[in-house]
Formats: C-alpha cells, sequence, structure tokens
C-alpha cells in the first residue's frame, strides 16, 4: 500500500492507493425542523483503514452516513475528496465519486438474481446496447469470489438467500462501482455469530485492497477486532476521534453516554417464585416440537440458539400467532387454550417481537396510537376510545421509559431505535402482563439503553413478571438469563442453571448438528 | 396534534369545494338553488353511502369493486322477492336487504380466509354478482310498485328528499365509527400494518370481515332507494359505480396504501364531484369534458395531498 502519489494526482479507480486522504468531512451540521441533530463534526477517511463510527441512538450517525452518501446535504461544512471539495447532490453522485453505502435495510431486489442485482443499473452492455450476461456473470463470479464467497450461486434469486448472502451480494454490489470508500451500517445487526466472523474477514480483505470503510456498530468487541480509528458522536456533537490503540471498552462507553456505566448486567433480586407458564411437549407443525418447559414468577429464562432454531417460534406458539399443534400449555398449573394474540393477551402474555418495525409498531402513527393499540379495550368507554386517557397512558410510558421524544403526538417512525423500542415496551407494559416474551429485546441498540433495558427487565422481574428472552447475543444470554434453555433444530436440546452456563458448553449446544437431544 | 394533522387535506379539500360553488353559481343562476342542491343531494345518496363503506374498505389497505354488481343484485332480488316469490313487499326489501350483506360477507371471507387479494376477490364477484343479477332477472325490469315505496327515493321529510336524511345519518355515525371507536383504531391499525395490528392482539380478520359485510349492506340500501327513485328494476343497475365512489373516497384523501383517510373527506370528496357534474352540466359545457375537469381535479388534489405530506415528512 505504503506507496502515495504526488498530491493532486486524478484519483483513479484502479490506485486508490494515490489518495492520502480519500474524503474528509469538516464541521458538518444539519438541522431537522429546527432540532440540531448533527452538530460541527469532522470526520475523515484514509485508504485501507476501518473507522468506526460509535453512539447511542440519536447520536447523529446515520445523519452523518447519509450526509457522507449523498441523501442529505449539509447545512455547514463540506466534503472533501483529496483536497478538492465536492458537494454530492444526490446519492448518485457520491457513488460516482467512490463512496458505497451497505445499508441496514439492504436494498434489493429479491425476485432477481444474485448477478442481475449486482449489476443493476450498470449491467455491461454488448456491442448492440443489449445485456451482455455472460459478462456480468462471469464479473458477478469473479466478485463474488473475491469476497471469499465461492459458494454462492449467481443465479439464486436473491429473496431466497440467507441476511448474510444478501449482504455479500450487496456489498459486492458496491465493489462492482469500483468503491473507494465503502460505508457499513450496523452490518451484524441480524446476523448469526458465524457469519459475522465471516463478515470480519470480508472487511479485512477489502482493508487491505485499499478501500476504506466506515464502520458502524454497538458491538465493541468487532469495533476492537476491525478497526483503525474510532469515532465518537454524541447527541450530534464530535466527542472524539482515537486510534485505537489508546482507548479501551469502558473509555468508549463513558465517551459515548458521558457518564461511566459501570456493571452491564444487573443482578438478580429476590428470588424465583412458583410456576407461572409451563409448556408439555408443545408442537406447531414440524416447525418447533417436544418443547417442555416451566417458566417462573420473578425469573429470567433465557432461550439461546441460532437464527431458524425454533427460538422465534416457540414464542409465536406461546402468543398465538401459530397455536399449538400439539401438546399442552399452563398457566397457574390449568391448561389454556391460545389460538390468537388477542387471547394471549387476555391471559396476561405480552410480547415484544424481534422486528419492531414491521411488526412492534404502526411506524406511520403517532406514540399514543401505537401505545393504544394494545390496549384499546381498556382505554374506552363501551365503543368510544377515551382519547384523555389514550393521552395519559402514553404519557405515563413516556416518563417511565425515558423515551426522547417531543411528546405523544410525535411519529413513532421519527424516533430512534431504541427510543422506539421503548415505544414498544411501553406499549406492552401498559396491558399489565405476568409473562413477558422478548424478543431480540436489545437488537440494534446503543449500549445507554441496552443498559436501561436490562435495569428494567430486573426490575420487571423483582416484582414478579416472568420473563422469556430470545437474544443472539450470547454474552446477553448469559448475563441476563436465571435459565438458560437452548434450542437446535426445532426443539430443546439443553438446559443450563446461571453457574452452569458457560459460553463454551451454551455455544457447543447452539452448533451440535442435527440438535439431538441431550440431558 | 392528530387532528389538525388528519384534517389537512380536508382543509385544502373544503377550499376547493366552496371556490367551485363560487365559480359554479356564478356560470349558472340555476346552479345555487335550494331546489337543484337538494335534487343533487338526492342523486348523489347512492354512491354517497357505498362510499362510507368504502372508505373503511380502503383505509383497510383494500379494495370493493363489487359494490356497484351488488347493488345490481340486490335491486333485482327486491323485484323478483316481491313480483315472482310473491312476498310482501316490506319483506321483500329486508330479504334483499340481507342477500346484498351476504354477498358482502362473501367478500369478507374470501379475502380474509383464503388470503386472495381483495382486488383479485372482488373482480371475481364483480362478474358473479353481476352475472347472477342477469340471469335472475332474465332481461326482464320489473315495474308497477305501490306509491309508499317511492317515498325512500322521491319522498321529503321537512323540505329535504328522505335519502339525504339517511345519507347525513349513517355518514355521522361512520364518522364516529371511524374517529372516535376501538374499531376505528383498529380499522387504521390493520391499513397501516396489518403484522403490528395483528401482533398487538387486534381481530384483523374480524375487524375486515365486518368491513366488507358493511360494504354488502349498504350496497344494497342503495339497491333499495335507486329502485324507489326511478320506479323500475333492472339488471344494469349501477355499473360503474364502483368508479364513481372509489373516486370520491380518494379524492377525498384515503389512501389507497391503507392507514390513512376521513369520513369527512370522503363527504367533501362526494360534494365536489357531485357540484362539478352538476354544475358545468347547467353550464353548457358537454358531458366529456365534465369528465375531463373531474380528472383533473382529482389529480391536482392528491398533489396537493403529497405535496403537504412530503413537507411534513422532513
Amino acid at each position: 500500500m505504503g506507496d502515495r502519489g504526488p498530491a493532486g494526482a486524478l484519483p483513479t479507480a484502479a490506485s486508490p492507493a494515490a489518495l492520502a486522504f480519500p474524503i474528509e468531512l469538516r464541521g458538518a451540521s444539519k438541522s431537522f425542523a429546527g432540532i440540531r441533530v448533527l452538530n460541527d463534526v469532522s470526520f475523515d477517511m484514509r485508504v485501507g483503514e476501518v473507522h468506526a463510527l460509535l453512539g447511542e441512538n440519536g447520536a447523529g450517525k446515520s445523519t452523518l452516513i447519509k450526509i457522507l452518501s449523498g441523501l442529505y446535504r449539509a447545512d455547514e461544512g463540506e466534503i472533501s475528496i483529496n483536497g478538492r471539495a465536492v458537494k454530492f447532490a444526490t446519492p448518485r453522485e457520491a457513488h460516482a465519486a467512490g463512496i458505497a453505502t451497505v445499508h441496514q435495510e439492504l436494498l434489493l431486489f429479491p425476485e432477481l438474481t444474485v448477478a442481475e442485482n449486482i449489476f443493476l443499473g450498470q449491467a455491461p452492455k454488448t456491442h448492440w446496447r443489449l445485456l451482455d450476461w455472460q459478462a456480468m456473470r462471469q464479473r458477478a463470479r469473479q466478485l463474488l469470489d473475491s469476497l471469499d464467497s465461492p459458494d454462492l450461486d449467481i443465479d439464486a434469486k436473491v429473496g431466497t438467500l440467507s441476511i448474510a448472502n444478501r449482504q455479500r451480494v450487496e456489498i459486492a454490489r458496491a465493489l462492482s462501482q469500483d468503491a473507494r470508500v465503502l460505508i457499513m451500517d450496523e452490518p451484524t445487526a441480524a446476523l448469526a455469530e458465524a457469519d459475522v466472523q465471516r463478515l470480519m474477514d470480508i472487511v479485512r480483505r477489502l482493508k487491505a485492497r485499499g478501500v476504506a470503510i466506515v464502520y458502524v456498530s454497538h458491538r465493541l468487541s468487532e469495533i476492537f477486532a476491525l478497526a483503525d480509528r474510532v469515532t465518537v458522536l454524541r447527541d450530534g456533537n464530535h466527542v472524539g476521534t482515537l486510534d485505537i490503540g489508546e482507548v479501551d471498552e469502558n473509555r468508549l462507553v463513558s465517551m459515548m453516554v458521558g457518564r461511566a456505566i459501570d456493571r452491564l448486567y444487573p443482578p438478580k433480586q429476590g428470588e424465583s417464585g412458583e410456576s407461572l407458564l409451563e409448556l408439555r411437549h408443545v408442537a406447531y407443525r414440524n416447525v418447533v416440537s417436544g418443547i417442555s418447559f416451566d417458566l417462573k414468577r420473578g425469573e429470567i429464562l433465557g432461550i439461546a440458539g441460532l437464527v431458524g432454531s425454533g427460538r422465534t417460534e416457540t414464542a409465536l406458539t406461546i402468543f398465538g400467532i401459530t397455536p399449538a399443534t400439539a401438546g399442552e400449555i399452563l398457566i397457574d398449573g390449568s391448561p389454556v387454550t391460545i389460538a390468537s394474540p388477542e387471547a394471549a393477551r387476555d391471559l396476561g402474555i405480552a410480547y415484544i417481537p424481534e422486528d419492531r418495525g414491521s411488526q412492534g409498531l404502526i411506524r406511520t402513527q403517532t406514540i399514543s396510537e401505537n401505545v393504544a393499540l394494545a390496549n384499546l379495550k381498556r382505554l374506552s368507554t363501551g365503543f368510544m376510545v377515551d382519547a384523555a386517557k389514550v393521552r395519559k397512558e402514553a404519557e405515563n410510558a413516556i416518563r417511565r421509559f425515558g423515551i426522547r421524544a417531543r411528546g405523544p403526538d410525535q411519529t413513532v417512525r421519527e424516533l430512534s431505535g431504541g427510543n422506539q423500542q421503548k415505544v414498544v415496551l411501553g406499549k406492552w407494559l401498559a396491558t399489565n402482563p405476568r409473562i413477558l416474551i422478548m424478543d431480540e429485546p436489545t437488537r440494534g441498540i446503543d449500549v445507554g439503553s441496552k443498559a436501561e433495558i436490562h435495569i428494567l427487565m430486573r426490575k420487571l422481574a423483582g416484582e414478579g413478571m416472568a420473563i422469556l428472552m430470545i437474544s443472539s447475543e450470547l454474552p446477553e444470554v448469559l448475563g441476563m438469563s436465571d435459565r438458560v434453555l437452548v434450542m437446535n433444530g426445532g426443539r430443546i436440546v439443553a438446559t443450563f442453571d446461571r453457574q452452569d452456563a458457560t459460553p463454551e458448553a451454551v455455544g457447543a449446544a447452539m452448533t451440535r448438528a442435527g440438535g439431538e437431544k441431550a440431558a | 396534534m392528530t387532528a389538525a394533522r388528519l384534517l389537512r387535506h380536508e382543509t385544502i379539500l373544503a377550499i376547493l369545494t366552496v371556490l367551485a360553488l363560487i365559480v359554479l353559481a356564478n356560470l349558472s343562476d340555476k346552479f345555487f338553488t335550494a331546489e337543484n342542491l337538494l335534487n343533487q343531494g338526492r342523486l348523489m345518496s347512492e354512491v354517497g353511502l357505498v362510499a362510507l363503506a368504502m372508505t373503511f374498505v380502503i383505509v383497510t389497505g383494500g379494495i370493493d369493486l363489487s359494490v356497484g354488481s351488488i347493488l345490481g343484485m340486490t335491486a333485482i332480488l327486491l323485484g323478483v322477492f316481491w313480483q315472482n316469490v310473491g312476498l310482501p313487499l316490506p319483506l321483500a326489501m329486508v330479504a334483499a336487504l340481507l342477500c346484498g350483506t351476504l354477498a358482502g360477507l362473501g367478500n369478507g371471507l374470501i379475502i380474509t380466509r383464503f388470503k386472495v387479494p381483495p382486488l383479485i376477490a372482488t373482480l371475481a364477484t364483480l362478474a358473479l354478482y353481476r352475472g347472477l343479477a342477469e340471469g335472475i332477472s332474465q332481461a326482464r325490469s320489473v315495474r308497477g310498485y305501490p306509491e309508499w315505496f317511492f317515498y325512500f327515493g322521491q319522498g321529503e321529510l321537512l323540505g329535504v328528499p328522505f335519502q339525504l336524511w339517511l345519507l347525513g345519518l349513517l355518514t355521522t355515525i361512520a364518522g364516529v365509527i371511524l374517529g372516535l371507536t376501538t374499531f376505528g383504531r383498529a380499522t387504521y391499525a390493520v391499513g397501516a400494518n396489518e403484522t403490528a395490528a395483528r401482533f398487538s392482539g387486534i381481530r384483523v380478520d374480524a375487524t375486515k370481515l365486518w368491513i366488507y359485510t358493511a360494504a354488502g349492506f349498504l350496497a344494497g340500501l342503495a339497491a333499495v332507494i335507486f329502485v324507489s327513485r326511478v320506479t323500475t328494476t333492472r339488471s344494469d343497475m349501477g355499473t360503474g359505480l364502483e368508479l364513481d365512489v372509489i373516486t370520491g373516497v380518494v379524492l377525498g384523501g384515503t389512501s389507497i396504501f391503507g392507514g390513512k383517510g376521513t369520513i369527512v373527506g370522503t363527504a367533501l370528496g362526494l360534494i365536489l364531484i357531485q357540484a362539478l357534474k352538476n354544475g358545468l352540466a347547467l353550464s353548457g359545457v358537454k358531458g366529456d369534458g365534465t369528465i375531463v375537469v373531474i380528472g383533473v381535479v382529482l389529480i391536482a388534489a392528491i398533489l396537493a395531498g403529497a405535496l403537504f405530506d412530503r413537507n411534513r415528512g422532513g
């Protein structure tokens, strides 16, 4: 890499290493509706470095990324490429300048093949201006091979691929445009552990090729494993940019949060009580089967397992979305039938779904409307919704969970991820549940909100609530759970008490092939 | 403020309607008379009744193309029950209404039980119900209804056409249901995000079933009034009604993607269309010219709405 070309040399895709500072953003500010979301932030990228961007939800990371990728224009400040000021009016212009973004929500076309997606809008043409399919497939193959993904079928429809594979397609797409800067917005948020490792390998490969990578993630372990430098934002302000060698985990967290967070996982309060929810050989078609466990009052029971192991499916069966096709569910020792989410709610079960955007919230509606949705019966007189009660309930939720919002009438989609999750919590805790199922309760949420949610979970359990928690983050499962169930292949393959639940033991049960029954 | 935000499109529409009324009143002195306006109200009642249910349907993100056919079928059944089966006329009315309601329930069942997209389901029943109407009627019309029956379509109460009272009453009820009740909240939720609604314990299928059934009922009610107004029953009654209804609802600001819309908007949309149709005709504009104007107004209103939406989005 080392040799640098003469200053001011024309940036060409062939020699990215010629650029000492591919892109620099100086003094960027941006306001929406009078609220300043980014305040005098500077950010630069060097050739072949991974620059991590950290901050709580709402800190301004997304805004910064959107300015770099041409989606927003900064009110103040300027972007320069190789020392020359540029303005991006559209994302297309940013692309042309070599900046590509892999978004959190992957923007691919499910009905088109891998090769078609990679070359959409820029497909190689033949002499007759027709699509050159052969060249397209060949180059798609090369690109994917260079990403260490020779197993990915270029003729498969993208809709049939796993999230991890779709992400690789998106990265290939970015590279096909000769990207010199690749922005990755929480690339591992939806990935299982094995896929995370693979993605990190890909990032290292790109780095070795001289691509500058902006890496946004809430997972500090990834940042320490990958990043060369880290920039921390808080409330739209630039807290600092440091070499990764100069910081440790605690320092980063306190930079992000503005205070020290001493313990990541709060201790258990009180003792677990009698069994509240019991499952006896419950099955749903052939998706999950033979599920038996007890959930006790005051207990946090964690379910670990890979994506597709049947964790979420078990929760959906308890919650009545996919009612059990066999077995027995008991609450307080008496058998119940849960045929719909409505029935589950009336039995005191609440479910915080894994996908808050599509399952948890109606993002086009206000906080009030969302909080009211699961509580309509209680918040109405006869058939008429009591607007005053709804408002009060929403205000309660905002206060109780510290939701950062202008008020109950703010539209939910304007809130940051952590605050949206708190609205989901507010909506379900307003139903006064006795059994709380939380599916990925802290996915894509910043460290501060995460700690708040963990403390809240402990508090609720301390008050006698029974909590079933599903999480892909092993540290979270081990840190929060009083007992851990491990699912594999639609069955429970192992149960651990807190003291026996080591990462090695749980991890082994999660990944054991075939999911054979353990004691 | 939620109410203020929802009413934004309606405000534009109200201003547009008032402007249209002023312009039309100046174009023709026969337009802005009590007699003409009440008569126009009479003429828009059938579309208006169906549009109330259609607003709910479209707010859930669905569509009902079969309402015109249900109207035709109910009208035919009314005549057949009375003349051929020999039921007393009041009983025939009730029976025909019941059949219209069942036709709506049929739509709802196809859509909820078999997960057929509403567009496809009601496109099929549009043909099915119209076919039934034609098959039952054998291309014969039914006439000779007793004098009292014409009250529904031609009579007046306190100087105002009977069906306008009915439309006013049902509009108020529909407005209250959509705007203020738990059922209304469920309707918006289903249209805005069906999955999230289901995950919140909303009875999504039941909500839809009620709404499509109500659409059948109101199309049946419109059929009875239609027959009473024109004194005869024919199998092609209500052909194309669905398009007038949908135009009114969409002009009223209800999003075809669901989750947004009000009864006030629908009422304003219908009034605007009827005023344009009548006022332009009275001012000597030919029929095709009127259609062009309505098309332009529809596009303008939707663009204005979209513009406000974008400004708000920030």
